[in-house]
């Protein structure tokens, strides 16, 4: 059973789905901190991810501490600058086996990504354990529509060396969760539910009935299988479990700040071969800002550019692959450019959720986001001074203003991963294994 | 080889398990068979298509949506059979489920020949159970168990007493069985082989339903089922028979397209970039001619005329469309509006897949050729040779390249032996095609000099040009053995494994002696010991 939140959504059910009801804020204490009956906000996590790195000197600040100032490559960032924490100084320390590899896998879920052997096929790898947006999901994400969404801009993404460079989200080795790159498509499948059913209808529960004879059949299957498919049949009983209770969900609940758009038109197809990157990733972030809000989710895993990722950023006048360009010392100015512009489209989200009310705050005084990418410098695949912002006061738990965080001792960038996980609310001990097992949180951006 | 060697060992990554050796006399291939782990592996998505419109209809098969596939070690099928599927695959499992049955069930005059019977009643549960067991059996490959037939009747019976209509409730019983694992994986748990104890034979139902999905890539036909199911694929020249009149229906030359758009990259076309100041004549649509051109050499090649497969890589003739005749320099018939096959100047360096467009344009840079990807495609793609990764902290760094050619800053690259090992490898390959550009049209300069492409390699010899490479190539009985290797994969979603290296290189050596028809490839593949036997999955994961 759903145990939140709270009653709204029987109170829907009452009411009939096309009927708003009083916002959000009615139900909250007096000091917008909790609601009525005493359970807790949501806090709600994300990772934001984009491919080949950054220009170490334009994107740390000088200064640490709170005096820290806007870099080149952090001044989209102006407008929510005081939720910012900068955490610089950490090292990827699972074994540096394969550039992009090593730093996708490191900062995604602190556990070594496992090569694949190729015997005479081409080189590819999965990764070790989960992605810290699943774990995450595993502690907050049990009681909302979806656990998670994944939710990704490029399609430019490189798929021939397996699932650590293809995608963020991770169950375990085998089971990456894929993304929705269409945003009309995400749209249609967040906010279905959105639609009143005639309740005389018995649809749903037939369709619901199916999948349990579905489950059986899974269960009668897996008695002759050997252990590796029983497991994976294991995962596609979850997944039967996850969508038949979407099934029955009863839709989100409207307020003030979760308000039913016009259905997106945007699906990210290209024009004369050109990504629409700042378009695509408006209505994608628009549409995280509302399953936040509409409580459809707490997690996400943002994909805005892929590890080893050939997008091409056409808007600021590029026409070579930005992986390609990392690698050619002449072009590193292209490659700070395009840095900027991933930061303009980040800032966007950020704004989105920070102009988006919950209670007397906002979104983003409930979430934290973990922002990444693949590498620290592209040129020469880096995986020291890890570029790493944390995003959020998640319900106060991160120092605001935010601060410049700097290890001086190379610290386990898995140490981020667990102090985030901690700020959501997920009760876990350590994250990651071998040298990127950590049981030790970030202090230095804790209030 | 000696270079090979040397790159190897010089590696810092993780060893693995070198490939199978190639060379008949070597003492490894004469280690008897030994069948690989069977895996239970997911449909693929057009798979899933097909077999949807062959139980349904076109149309039903008109609306699913299934989930992508994700290839793994260069295959989707390798995916498939390792990967678990998620709530968004369920999700749309689902909803193509319903959609599909809701299509044929709405379909008054096909509707009740799927069912196989004439409902008498709103509810009939006579006709209920016919039509589960009938259609349930064509579903999932094989017959419904006792449990089975019951659960699905039920689920049958109790929708359409909620609807008042008995073909509502078949449609929840027709989206049910195509949501069951038993629709969604070819299951191969294998059955004990009477003529070899302690070795697993794949069953009539697995055997008719990988031979289907392999050769026309749908589910097996009504008479394939009934053959196998009478023993008629229990021995090799029984699935030989079977192969040759499946390699013969048009459903073979589809999933063929299929194979040849994953092994050479093909479906990467749709998403490749090129720099529209440097090539304002690419676009969408000369990507997708760049596709079709490839096919149609080997449509020409494998099905018209059931050709030397080897002539891929050396023809002296392609097919062109307007675009790419444009693109090329060639003339074409002028009323012509779609591909004609013209042949190509006797002094010309493009000739073969290695000529091509498709090729040239999707293993390169947006604004500039790359020799290291078009290499590095030959080595891993055509010739199954393992590149090893990059030191993880490679240091890219060159002195200033400005006005340099790609050979020359590639040359650059080789002051660093640690770099030089490998990329010698691949490079090599590359810097004898660099009279091609980016997106394939013929030059003579780079950064405004004269270009030199001409090579020399270790294992292959000398040449210049696509057309010079690719004769090389098809003289490499490695080419060939790569081929029916890729073959093997995409159609057991495994990497052959070192005991497979036997009947496996039978199967070349059968592909060569019919003189490398593909056709004889796809039948011998289909016969081999290492199609038809597997081995169990370890009960336990300790």
């Amino acid at each position: 059973m759903k145990r939140f939140p709270l009653n709204r959504r029987t109170l829907l059910k009452g009411l009939g789905a096309a009927v708003a009801l009083p916002t959000l804020d009615a139900m909250l204490n007096s000091h917008g901190t909790a609601y009525a009956d005493g359970a807790p906000v949501p806090k709600r996590f994300a990772t934001f991810f984009f491919g080949n790195g950054v220009i170490l000197s334009r994107w740390r600040p000088a200064a640490t501490g709170p005096s820290w100032s806007l870099t080149e490559e952090l001044a989209p960032l102006v407008n929510v600058k005081s939720y910012v924490n900068v955490v610089s100084g950490y090292k990827i320390k699972i074994p540096n086996l394969r550039g992009h590899h090593t730093g996708a896998a490191g900062i995604l879920s602190g556990y070594p990504f496992i090569a694949l052997p190729p015997g005479g096929a081409p080189y590819n790898s999965k990764f070790g354990g989960p992605s810290v947006d699943q774990i995450a999901a595993d502690a907050i994400g049990t009681t909302t529509t979806f656990p998670s969404i994944q939710i990704a801009v490029s399609k430019r993404l490189t798929r021939g060396e397996g699932p650590t460079l293809q995608f963020i989200s991770h169950r375990g080795p085998d089971s990456p969760l894929p993304q929705e790159f269409n945003p009309a498509a995400l749209f249609s499948r967040l906010f279905a539910s959105f639609t009143a059913h005639d309740p005389t209808d018995p649809r749903d529960r037939l369709r619901a009935s199916v999948l349990d004879a579905v489950k059986e059949d899974t269960r009668r299957l897996q008695a002759k299988l050997g252990a590796s498919d029983r497991a994976r049949l294991d995962a596609h009983l979850e997944s039967i479990n996850e969508v038949r209770s979407r099934i029955l969900a009863l839709p989100p609940v409207l307020t003030s700040s979760c308000v039913l758009p016009d259905p997106p038109t945007e699906d990210n197809h290209d024009i004369g071969g050109i990504e629409q990157l700042e378009s695509v990733s408006r209505v994608m972030s628009d549409l995280l800002a509302l399953a936040w809000a509409c409580d459809l989710t707490r997690v996400a895993s943002y994909q805005f550019s892929g590890s080893v990722g050939s997008t091409v950023y056409s808007a600021i006048g590029q026409t070579d692959g930005e992986h390609s360009l990392t690698h050619d010392a002449q072009r590193q100015n292209d490659v700070h450019a395009a840095v900027v512009y991933v930061m303009n489209r980040f800032a966007y989200l950020l704004e989105k959720l920070k102009a988006s009310q919950e209670g007397s705050g906002n979104l983003l005084d409930n979430s934290c986001i973990l922002f990444s990418s693949d590498v620290c410098e592209g040129l020469v695949h880096s995986i020291t001074d890890y570029p790493i912002l944390v995003v959020g006061r998640a319900g106060g738990f991160f120092k605001y203003p935010g601060i410049h965080h700097r290890s001086m001792t190379s610290d386990n960038t898995s140490d981020v991963l667990l102090t985030c996980l901690r700020a959501v609310g997920a009760n876990v001990d350590s994250v990651g294994s071998e040298g990127g097992l950590s049981t030790a949180l970030s202090t230095g951006i804790i209030a | 080889m000696a270079s090979l060697l040397s790159c190897f060992g010089k590696s810092t990554a993780t060893q693995f398990t070198t490939a199978p050796p190639t060379s008949p006399e070597d003492p490894i291939l004469q280690r008897p068979f030994e069948a690989a782990t069977l895996n239970i592996r997911a449909l693929l998505s057009w798979q899933y298509r097909n077999a949807v419109r062959d139980l349904l209809g076109p149309a039903a098969a008109e609306v699913v949506t299934p989930p992508p596939d994700t290839t793994v070690n260069g295959w989707d099928a390798i995916g498939a059979a390792q990967l678990s599927l998620s709530a968004t695959s369920v999700d749309k499992y689902e909803s193509s489920g319903q959609q599909a049955a809701e299509i044929a069930m709405n379909d008054a005059g096909a509707r009740d020949s799927i069912l196989g019977c004439v409902p008498q009643s709103s509810s009939d549960p006579q006709c209920m159970n016919a039509f589960v067991a009938q259609f349930g059996r064509r579903a999932w490959r094989r017959p419904l168990s006792a449990d089975e037939q019951n659960s699905w009747a039920s689920v049958g019976n109790g929708a359409a007493a909620a609807y008042g209509d008995f073909y509502k409730g078949a449609a929840f019983v027709i989206a049910g069985l195509l949501q069951s694992p038993n629709f969604l994986y070819q299951i191969e748990i294998g059955e004990a082989d009477p003529t070899s104890p302690g070795r697993l034979r794949l069953t009539g139902n697995e055997l008719a339903t990988r031979l289907s999905f392999f050769l026309t890539g749908s589910t097996p036909s009504e008479e394939l089922m009934s053959a196998a199911e009478r023993g008629e694929l229990e021995s090799a020249e029984g699935i030989r028979l079977w192969a040759e009149t499946l390699v013969n229906q048009p459903g073979s030359r589809e999933a063929m397209a299929h194979f040849f758009d994953e092994l050479f990259q093909l479906r990467d076309l749709s998403q490749m970039s090129k720099d529209p100041v440097a090539f304002p004549s690419f676009g969408p649509a000369l990507a997708s001619a760049m596709r079709d051109e490839t096919q149609h050499l080997l449509d020409s090649l494998v099905w018209d005329q059931d050709g030397d497969f080897r002539r891929f890589f050396d023809a002296d003739y392609t097919f062109v469309n307007q675009d790419l005749a444009a693109l090329y320099g060639v003339a074409v018939p002028p009323m012509c509006d779609g591909f004609a096959r013209v042949t190509l100047p006797a002094d010309s360096l493009r000739g073969g897949f290695l000529g091509q467009a498709a090729f040239l344009a999707l293993m390169a840079h947006p604004t500039t050729s790359s020799p290291t990807l078009r290499g590095k495609f030959v080595r891993e793609k055509l010739l199954c040779q393992n590149i090893p990764p990059p030191p993880p902290n490679v240091d890219t760094n060159l002195p200033n390249t400005e006005g340099m050619t790609t050979r020359q800053k590639l040359l650059a690259h080789r002051q660093n032996p640690s770099c030089a090992s490998c990329h010698v490898l691949m490079d090599d390959i590359g810097l004898g095609l660099e009279n091609f550009d980016a997106i394939g049209q013929f030059r003579t300069t780079d950064s405004g000099q004269p270009i030199d492409a001409s090579s020399a390699l270790d294992d292959l010899g000398s040449f210049t040009g696509a057309r010079e490479l690719g004769a090389l190539l098809a003289a490499q009985p490695q080419l060939t053995e790569c081929l029916t290797r890729n073959l093997f994969r995409a159609a057991t979603g495994h990497v052959d494994t070192l005991g497979e290296s036997a009947p496996l290189n039978q199967v070349h050596a059968s592909f060569a002696a019919s003189g490398f028809s593909f056709k004889n490839a796809l039948v011998e593949t289909a016969a081999s010991e290492a199609f038809r036997f597997g081995a169990a999955q370890a009960a336990s994961s300790q």
